[in-house]
C-alpha cells in the first residue's frame, strides 16, 4: 500500500494503482477521455492531467502516472483548468458539432466535459472534418469526423476482443483510425468499439434515432444466449427493448459482449412472437384462450399418462425457479420421463465429471482464467460458442503472457492468438490427442499421481495412445503433443476449456472424461487458481444440470424419448423451451417422433418448426420478460429481469407451468423467484447457502471460486472412431449464432443471414468451387445443398456447417457422430 | 592530420558527404592511375587508397589526404577524378604538392579550435576495415572493461561525466544504474541512431566512419548492465551507415567478436540492426521501441520508464550513437581523462552539424565549454558570402533559435537551456540577415506538425493550429494577438504533450518570438517581412540605393518584365510580373524589396 495526498486528503491505496484510480476510489473525480478501466493506460487525451508537487514543472497524467509514496497531488488549479479548455478548444475545432441529430448526445463525453468547462467560445479556427462515413456493415457505422482519436476502439479490438480490426494511419493532423487498407469496417461484429466510444464516431446502427439515451430505461440482466452468463443492460423505450446498454460496473463480463448479446436482442420485439395459446382444429392452430388451452393440454397428459406416458423436453433457456417448477410438474403428472438438450450433449458433465471428480460443473470461475500460466481450449469452436470467455483467454494470452494450446480438427480465432499452438487433428479426433497428453504426462513422470485412483488401469487403456501412435491416427505431430503436455504439467496455473452443446453431442462424455483426467494428472482438477471449465451451450445449461432436468431412475432421457414416441410407445410430449425439429441431431428421428405421438405441446416464444406440428402451443415469455435466475457455466448464479412486458397473451413459463400443475390437480404455483429460489434449496443443497434478494451485481457462485473434486478417479481412454473418406463433415456453432433463437434476431442475421458449408481454399479449388456457390452435399443417405464459404480455416478434406439454421438440414445429415463422411459437388 | 607510413597513403572521404561529391569517382580515378602509371615501381612503395569515413569539411568535399612515406599529410579539396592524374604526377612522382589544389588555410582554422576524439578514426582508417580498427586501439575499451566488475564500469563511467548525447544529457553511468537495478535476467539494449532533425547528420558520421567504435560501446554497456541483446535503430534514410555497420556486425560475428562467449571475455551479446520506415518520432525511445515491436511508432507514457518496463516489456537501456562511441574512449584513456575535457557540467567533446548560411557546412568535434561564435566563425569560417550573421538555431526543431547577442553562450547543456535553446543532437542551422525568423518558425513548425504520430491531442491539433497562424502571418494576413495566442497555446501545448516531440515542439516559436519579436510585429503590423523571405509579402521594387546595375535580373527574369540598360537602375513592370521571385533570388545585393 501506497499513502499520498490528493486534493489534501490523506489516502492510502494499493500501489500498482494510477492516480487517477487512487482519487476515483476517494471519490475525487478527474475528467478523463481516453482512459478505460479494462484497457492498458494510454495517455493520449492530456484531459486527466494533474499537478504533482514531486514533479513540478510539468503536468502529470494521472490515468497513466503510477501513485509513489508521499506523493501529493492537486487535480484542480486554474493552471490545470486552462490547460484543459485549451485541449478542449484544440478539439472542438475540427469536430463536427452534430449533437442534435448525433444519438451520442446526452451521454457524449466530449459534450459533457465541454459544458463542465464551459468551452463557450474557441480562441482557435480551422476547418470542420470531413470525411466520409463508413455505413457498408449494418451494425455499426463509424462516422470519423466526430472521432477524438481516443484509441479505445483501436485498443479493446486489439487488447480484449484479439480481433485487431482498427489502427492508427496517416501521421500528424490528418491521423485517423481505419480499418484495413480503410476500407468499409467487416469483422466479428462485437460492438465493443461502439461500447467504449466516448463520443458519436461508432454507433450502433440498429439504434440509430431511436431514441436519446436519457430516456431509456436500464435494466440489469443476463444474456439469454450462451452459458458465460453476461451481464445485458437492456435500454428500453415504450416497452420495447431498443438497445443493449455499456455497463462495465456489474457481472462477470467487464461490459464485455459478442454479437450476440450486443446485437441479437431484437427477437424479443419481432411481431412473429406467439402472443396467444394455439390449440389443434381440424387439423390447424387456432386461437383460443388460456384456460382452453391448459385444460387441453391438462388432459392430453392425463390420458397419455394412463396409456403409455408423458415425456418432458426442456431447453437450456428456462430459468432456475421455472426448471424446479417444471420437475415438479413432472411429479405430478407422475413421469420420470423428463430431460433437457436432447439429452446427450451434456453427459459430459452429469456423468463424464461425476465418475472422474464426483461434480456436475466447472471447477473454476473465469476471472481466474485471466491469471492462467496455460490455456488449454479443446476445439477452436470454444471461441464461438463462448465469445466473451474467449476474450478472457485472450486477455491471460496477451497481457499476461499466457500459452494457449488449442486441440482441435479446424483452426480458428483462438488458433490465431499470440503463441498459439494448435494441435491440429483430424476431424473428431480431439479425444484421442487429449489421450495422448495424458500418455506423456504419465511416461515422462510428469504425472501427478497422489491421491488419484485409476492410475494403472488408465495406463493400460492408454497403451495405444503414445505420442507416435497418437500422431499416426490424428495427424498431431508427436513432438507438439510432448511439449503440449510437458506446458500443461509446468503451469502455475492453467485451464482447459470444454463447450459442450447441441452440435457437439459425439463423444461428449469421452472427452469430458478424458479432459478430466488430465485436469487430475496435470493438478488443475480443485487447485486454487486453476480449472477444469466444461461450458454448457446455453444460458441456463448449468441450471439445468444443477437441478436434475434429467431422467428419473425409470424415467427415459431424450433419445429414448423420441425413440418411444417414434415406435408409438409414448403417449404426449411437452416441450418447452427448445426446437428438436430446427436443431437436435437426427431430424428424422425427431420428425418421425413428433407424427407418431399422439399428443403434442410446444411451449415457446415462437411458432418454430417443431411447435408447427403440435396440438397445443402455449406462448412463453423471452429472457427479457421474466425475473429469475440462470446458473451460468463458471457456477454463477445471477439475477433476470424483465425489461418489457410480454407480448399479448404470453406467460412466462413458469407462470403456464404453475397453471398447468393446478389443472393437473397440483399445488404448484409462481410465487414469485424469491420464494422459489428458497424452495430450490431444499432439493439442490448448493443453491441453500443464499438468498435470492442476496445475489448482487456480481451473482453468487456456489462451490466456491474453486470447487474441490470430491473424487478423484481416472477414467479410462476410449478412441475416437476414424472416420474415413476423402471429405468428412463436422457441425458445430459458428460466433454469430446460439441455438437457434439467434435466427430470428436481426443483428447476427445481418451478417450469417443463412446456412452455409464451409471449406478450406485446397479443397474449393479441387472441386472448382467459389465462395457463394450452391454446393451438394450428401451423406448418411442424404443429400443437402447449402452455399459454399471458402477460407483457410479447415483443413484438407474436412468440411463444416453450422447447426442454427433448422430449414438447411444439417440435423438431418448429422445424428450426432463426431464427423460425417459425405461427397461435395457442385 | 600528421600521420607518417611506409606506404604512400591516399585517404579519400567515402562518408555520405564525400560519395555526394563523386568521392567513388575519385577513388576509381587514383587506383587507376596507380596502375597506368605503376606509381608503386617508381616510388618503390605500394599505393594504399583508403575509403575512410567523414572528414568533417563537407563543404569541400571530395576531401583527399595524400601522405608521402615520411611526410606530413597534404589536403586537397574538391577534388574531382580529373584532378587525379596532376596529383599523382606532381605530388606523387614529383613529390611537390599541386599548389591552388591544396586547400588553404581555411582547413588548418577548421581543425584548429576542434578536438577531434570521437572523430579521431573517422576520416583516418578504412571505416570497413577491421584491421585498421584495431590497429587505433580498437576493442582495447572492452578488453578493460572486463577486467572490472559491472558495477565498477557503470562507477567509471558516472564518475567521466558523461551524458547522454541524444539531447536529454541525462548522466549516463546513472542511466545504466537504473536499468541494472531492475530484476530480470532478460534485458535489451537499444542505441538510438533514428537521427531525425533537419540538419543533424553526426551519428550517420559516426557509423559510417568507425562503425565498430560504436559496437565496442554498445558491447561495454551490455557487459554493465548485463543485456544480452542490442538493438540498433537506424533510420532507413542512412543506407551506407547501415551498410558499413551490418558489414562491421557481420565481420564481429565471424571473429567471434559479437555471439555467445564475446572475444573470449566471458559474456553474450547479440545484436542487430532494425532500420526504421522514416518516422521522426521513433527517435523518441517509448515511439522507437514500439517501432522495434512492430507497432505504429507511437509514444508511451512513462513511466514506466524503459529501464523498468521498455522493449517487449523487458527492462531496456537506450542511448544514442555518439554516447557510446564516447564511451568506448573512456575505457581507452580513463575515466580521468574524460573529466578533464570540458566544462563543470558538460565533459567531453560534442559534434556538431553546422548547416545553412554558413561558410564550412560540415560536422566539426569540439570540446564543451567552446563558445558558439567561436565555433561559427573561427571554425567554420563566419557567414557565407559575408552577409550579416542573424541567429543560429540549436537543437533542431526541439531547440531554439540565439540572436547575435547570445553567441557567447558555451557549447554545454546548461548554458544552452539558459540561453533559450538546447543542446539537442547537435544541429545548429545558421541564419543570416536574408533568414526570417517568422518563415523559419514555420518550417520547424511544419516538420514537427507532420511528423506528430497523432496520438496526443495538444501535438496532434495544437501544432497545426500554430503552424496555420505562422503561415497567415508569413502570408501578410496575420491578425491583432497572434503573437499573444502563438504564445499561450506554445506554453499550452509545451505542458500537455504525452512526449518530448510536442512538449520541444513549440520551442523554435518562442524562441523567435522571444528575440525576433520586432520581427513577428512588422509582419502582422505593417504586412512587410523585414527580411524579405516571405515572398507574399515581397513588393517586386527595385531599391534604387542598393542596386549596382549589373543586369542579372532581367536575364533571370522568365517574363521579361525587367527593363535594364547597362548602368541604369533595373525596372519591374509590376503589370507583367507574374511574382515568381526568381530576380529575388538572383540578386546579389537584397536590391529587390
Amino acid at each position: 500500500m501506497v499513502n499520498l495526498t490528493i486534493d489534501g486528503k490523506q489516502i492510502t491505496v494499493p500501489k500498482n494503482a494510477t492516480i487517477y484510480e487512487a482519487a476515483k476510489e476517494n471519490g475525487i473525480d478527474i475528467p478523463v477521455l481516453c482512459y478505460a478501466k479494462k484497457l492498458l493506460p494510454y495517455g493520449a487525451c492530456r484531459i486527466c492531467l494533474v499537478e504533482v508537487e514531486q514533479m513540478k514543472g510539468r503536468l502529470i497524467p494521472s490515468c497513466t502516472t503510477p501513485v509513489t509514496e508521499g506523493m501529493v497531488v492537486t487535480t484542480n488549479s486554474e493552471e490545470i483548468t486552462k490547460v484543459r479548455k485549451t485541449v478542449l478548444e484544440f478539439l472542438l475545432v475540427n469536430h463536427v458539432i452534430e449533437c442534435p441529430i448525433c444519438d451520442k448526445g446526452g451521454e457524449c463525453d466530449l459534450q459533457d466535459l465541454t459544458y463542465e468547462y464551459e468551452v463557450v467560445t474557441n480562441r482557435f479556427e480551422g476547418e470542420k472534418f470531413d470525411l466520409p462515413t463508413d455505413e457498408v456493415n449494418p451494425l455499426i457505422e463509424r462516422n470519423m469526423n466526430r472521432c477524438v482519436l481516443c484509441g479505445k476502439c483501436v485498443r479493446v479490438c486489439d487488447e480484449i476482443v484479439g480481433y485487431g480490426s482498427y489502427s492508427f494511419i496517416n501521421r500528424g493532423f490528418e491521423t485517423k483510425i481505419a480499418t484495413a487498407f480503410d476500407r468499409g469496417l467487416h469483422c466479428e461484429f462485437c460492438g465493443q468499439c461502439v461500447s467504449m466510444c466516448p463520443v458519436g464516431a461508432l454507433l450502433p446502427r440498429p439504434f440509430k434515432f431511436k431514441a436519446r439515451p436519457w430516456q431509456l430505461k436500464e435494466v440489469d440482466s443476463v444474456c439469454g444466449y450462451c452459458g458465460n452468463g453476461c451481464t445485458v443492460t437492456l435500454g428500453v423505450l415504450n416497452n420495447k427493448v431498443e438497445t443493449i446498454r455499456f455497463n462495465d460496473k456489474i457481472g462477470v463480463n467487464d461490459g464485455n459482449l459478442c454479437i450476440r448479446g450486443r446485437f441479437g436482442y431484437s427477437y424479443v420485439n419481432s411481431d412473429e412472437r406467439l402472443a396467444k395459446p394455439l390449440v389443434r382444429k381440424d387439423d390447424r392452430l387456432v386461437e383460443v384462450d388460456w384456460d382452453e388451452a391448459l385444460q387441453a393440454v391438462a388432459d392430453g397428459f392425463r390420458a397419455a399418462q394412463e396409456g403409455t406416458g408423458v415425456g418432458i423436453l426442456s431447453g437450456g433457456r428456462l430459468t432456475n425457479e421455472e426448471l424446479f417448477l417444471l420437475k415438479n410438474l413432472a411429479k405430478t403428472i407422475g413421469t420420470e420421463n423428463l430431460d433437457h438438450s436432447g439429452g446427450e450433449c451434456y453427459k459430459g458433465v452429469t456423468e463424464g465429471l461425476l465418475e472422474t471428480l464426483g461434480i456436475q460443473a466447472s471447477t473454476g470461475t473465469f476471472p481466474q482464467i485471466e491469471q492462467a500460466n496455460v490455456v488449454l481450449a479443446i476445439r477452436n469452436d470454444f471461441y464461438d460458442t463462448h465469445p466473451v470467455v474467449g476474450m478472457v483467454i485472450n486477455q491471460a494470452v496477451r497481457r499476461n503472457n499466457a500459452q494457449l494450446l488449442v486441440v482441435a480438427d479446424k483452426r480458428g480465432k483462438l488458433s490465431k492468438l499470440p503463441r498459439a499452438k494448435t494441435l491440429l487433428s483430424g476431424p473428431g479426433l480431439e479425444l484421442d490427442v487429449l489421450n495422448g497428453l495424458c500418455q506423456v504426462l504419465l511416461d515422462e513422470g510428469l504425472a501427478k499421481t497422489e491421491d488419484v485412483a485409476g492410475v494403472e488401469q488408465l495406463k493400460q487403456s492408454l497403451a495405444e495412445f503414445t505420442p507416435d501412435q497418437v500422431a499416426a491416427r490424428t495427424g498431431v505431430a508427436a513432438d507438439g503433443l510432448r511439449e503440449a503436455a510437458r506446458q500443461l504439467a509446468g503451469a502455475e496455473n492453467a485451464a482447459i476449456m470444454l463447450a459442450y452443446g447441441l452440435p457437439y453431442t459425439g463423444l461428449s462424455k469421452e472427452l469430458a472424461v478424458a479432459a478430466a483426467n488430465l485436469a487430475l494428472l496435470t493438478g488443475i482438477a480443485g487447485r486454487e487458481g486453476s480449472g477444469l471449465y466444461l461450458c454448457g451451450e446455453k444460458a441456463n445449461s448449468q441450471g439445468a444440470i444443477d437441478l436434475g432436468i434429467l431422467p428419473g431412475d425409470k424415467g427415459m432421457g431424450a433419445q429414448a424419448m423420441l425413440e418411444a414416441a417414434g415406435q408409438g410407445k409414448l403417449g404426449a410430449l411437452y416441450v418447452v423451451g427448445e426446437d428438436p425439429v430446427a436443431a437436435y441431431p437426427d431430424r428424422d428421428k425427431v420428425e418421425k417422433a413428433l407424427e407418431q405421438v399422439p399428443f403434442l405441446v410446444v411451449q415457446d416464444i415462437f411458432l418454430s418448426s417443431t411447435a408447427a406440428k403440435a396440438d397445443v402451443v402455449l406462448p412463453a415469455a423471452s429472457f427479457a420478460e421474466k425475473e429469475g435466475t440462470f446458473t451460468n457455466a463458471e457456477r454463477r448464479i445471477q439475477r433476470v429481469r424483465a425489461g418489457i412486458p410480454k407480448p399479448g397473451q404470453a406467460r412466462t413459463d413458469g407462470e403456464i407451468i404453475g397453471q398447468l400443475d393446478n389443472k393437473l390437480g397440483g399445488s404448484l404455483a409462481f410465487t414469485g423467484p424469491a420464494a422459489i429460489f428458497a424452495e430450490i434449496g431444499k432439493d439442490t443443497p448448493a443453491y441453500a447457502a443464499f438468498d435470492y434478494d442476496q445475489i448482487g451485481p456480481q451473482g453468487m457462485v456456489w462451490g466456491g471460486e474453486t470447487l474441490a473434486p470430491p473424487t478423484r478417479k481416472l477414467g479410462a481412454a476410449a478412441a475416437a472412431p476414424l472416420v474415413e473418406g476423402d471429405y468428412r463433415l463436422v457441425t458445430g456453432s459458428t460466433l454469430y449464432h446460439s441455438g437457434t433463437t439467434s435466427t430470428r434476431a436481426k443483428g447476427p442475421l445481418a451478417v450469417v443471414p443463412e446456412a452455409f458449408v464451409e471449406l478450406g481454399r485446397e479443397d474449393a479449388g479441387d472441386l472448382d468451387i467459389k465462395d457463394g456457390d450452391m454446393v451438394k452435399i450428401s451423406g448418411n443417405g442424404v443429400e443437402l445443398k447449402l452455399k459454399a464459404k471458402v477460407d483457410n480455416r479447415l483443413p484438407k478434406g474436412v468440411l463444416f456447417a453450422p447447426y442454427h439454421f433448422g430449414e438447411s438440414g444439417v440435423n438431418r445429415l448429422y445424428k450426432g457422430e463426431t464427423a460425417i463422411p459425405v461427397s461435395v459437388s457442385k | 592530420m600528421a600521420e607518417t607510413a611506409e606506404n604512400v597513403q591516399v585517404l579519400i572521404c567515402t562518408g555520405t558527404g564525400g560519395l555526394a561529391s563523386g568521392a567513388q569517382g575519385v577513388v576509381e580515378a587514383f587506383e587507376a592511375e596507380f596502375e597506368r602509371q605503376g606509381v608503386a615501381a617508381k616510388i618503390g612503395s605500394h599505393c594504399d587508397v583508403k575509403k575512410t569515413g567523414c572528414r568533417g569539411l563537407c563543404a569541400n568535399d571530395v576531401l583527399v589526404d595524400v601522405i608521402l612515406p615520411g611526410q606530413d599529410a597534404v589536403t586537397y579539396d574538391f577534388v574531382t577524378p580529373e584532378l587525379v592524374p596532376q596529383i599523382v604526377e606532381q605530388h606523387m612522382l614529383g613529390n611537390e604538392p599541386v599548389p591552388k589544389k591544396v586547400a588553404g588555410p581555411y582547413y588548418d582554422k577548421f581543425l584548429e579550435k576542434q578536438q577531434r576524439i570521437i572523430f579521431s578514426r573517422c576520416g583516418i582508417i578504412d571505416a570497413e576495415s577491421m584491421d585498421d580498427f584495431l590497429a587505433n586501439q580498437g576493442f582495447t575499451g572492452i578488453k578493460k572493461a572486463v577486467t572490472m566488475k559491472p558495477e565498477d564500469v557503470i562507477e567509471e563511467v558516472k564518475r567521466s561525466g558523461l551524458r547522454g548525447r541524444g539531447g536529454g544529457g541525462f548522466p549516463t553511468g546513472v542511466k545504466w544504474s537504473f536499468c541494472k537495478a531492475t530484476p530480470g535476467d532478460k534485458k535489451y539494449l537499444i542505441c538510438n541512431a533514428d537521427e531525425g532533425d533537419p540538419g543533424a547528420f553526426m551519428d550517420r558520421s559516426v557509423l559510417e566512419g568507425d562503425p565498430y567504435g560504436v559496437i565496442e560501446g554498445m558491447m561495454i554497456a551490455a557487459y554493465a548492465i548485463g543485456c544480452g541483446f542490442g538493438y540498433v535503430y537506424c533510420r532507413a534514410e542512412y543506407p551506407l551507415a547501415i551498410k558499413r555497420l551490418q558489414m562491421a556486425i557481420d565481420t564481429c560475428y565471424e571473429k567471434g567478436i559479437l555471439g555467445k562467449d564475446c572475444m573470449g571475455l566471458g559474456f553474450d551479446f547479440d545484436m542487430r540492426i532494425k532500420a526504421g520506415a522514416g518516422a521522426f518520432v521513433c527517435g523518441e525511445e517509448t515511439a522507437l521501441m514500439a517501432s522495434i515491436e512492430g507497432e505504429r511508432g507511437m509514444s508511451r507514457p512513462r513511466p514506466p520508464f524503459p529501464a523498468v518496463r521498455g522493449l517487449w516489456t523487458y527492462p531496456t537501456n537506450i542511448n544514442n550513437v555518439e554516447t557510446f562511441a564516447n564511451v568506448a574512449y573512456i575505457f581507452y584513456h580513463g575515466a580521468d581523462w574524460f573529466n578533464s575535457i570540458g566544462t563543470e557540467g558538460t565533459k567531453g567533446t560534442k559534434i556538431f552539424a553546422l548547416t545553412g548560411k554558413v561558410k564550412h557546412t560540415g560536422l566539426v568535434e569540439v570540446p564543451a565549454g567552446t563558445t558558439m561564435k567561436e565555433v561559427i566563425y573561427d571554425v567554420c569560417g563566419g557567414i557565407h558570402n559575408n552577409r550579416k550573421f542573424k541567429a543560429v538555431q540549436a537543437g533542431g526543431p526541439s531547440g531554439g533559435c540565439l540572436p547575435a547577442e547570445a553567441l557567447d553562450a558555451e557549447v554545454d547543456y546548461d548554458s544552452l537551456i539558459k540561453a533559450g535553446a538546447m543542446m539537442g543532437s547537435g544541429g545548429l542551422v545558421v541564419m543570416d540577415e536574408t533568414t526570417c525568423m517568422v518563415d523559419i518558425a514555420r518550417f520547424f513548425l511544419n516538420f514537427t506538425r507532420v511528423e506528430s504520430c497523432g496520438k496526443c491531442i495538444p501535438c496532434r491539433i495544437g501544432l497545426k493550429i500554430m503552424l496555420e497562424i505562422l503561415e497567415r502571418i508569413t502570408e501578410g494576413e496575420g491578425q491583432e494577438g497572434d503573437i499573444e495566442m502563438l504564445e499561450d497555446m506554445a506554453i499550452d501545448i509545451k505542458k500537455s504533450s504525452l512526449c518530448g516531440l510536442g512538449q520541444t515542439a513549440p520551442n523554435p516559436v518562442l524562441s523567435t518570438i522571444r528575440y525576433f519579436r520586432n520581427e513577428y510585429e512588422a509582419h502582422i503590423h505593417e504586412k512587410e517581412c523585414p527580411s524579405h523571405a516571405c515572398k507574399p509579402l515581397l513588393h517586386y521594387r527595385v531599391i534604387e540605393e542598393k542596386c549596382k546595375k549589373c543586369g542579372l535580373c532581367p536575364k533571370v527574369c522568365p517574363v521579361d518584365c525587367i527593363s535594364w540598360e547597362k548602368g541604369k537602375v533595373a525596372y519591374i513592370d509590376r503589370d507583367k510580373c507574374t511574382e515568381c521571385t526568381s530576380c529575388y533570388d538572383a540578386c546579389r545585393f537584397m536590391a529587390i524589396e
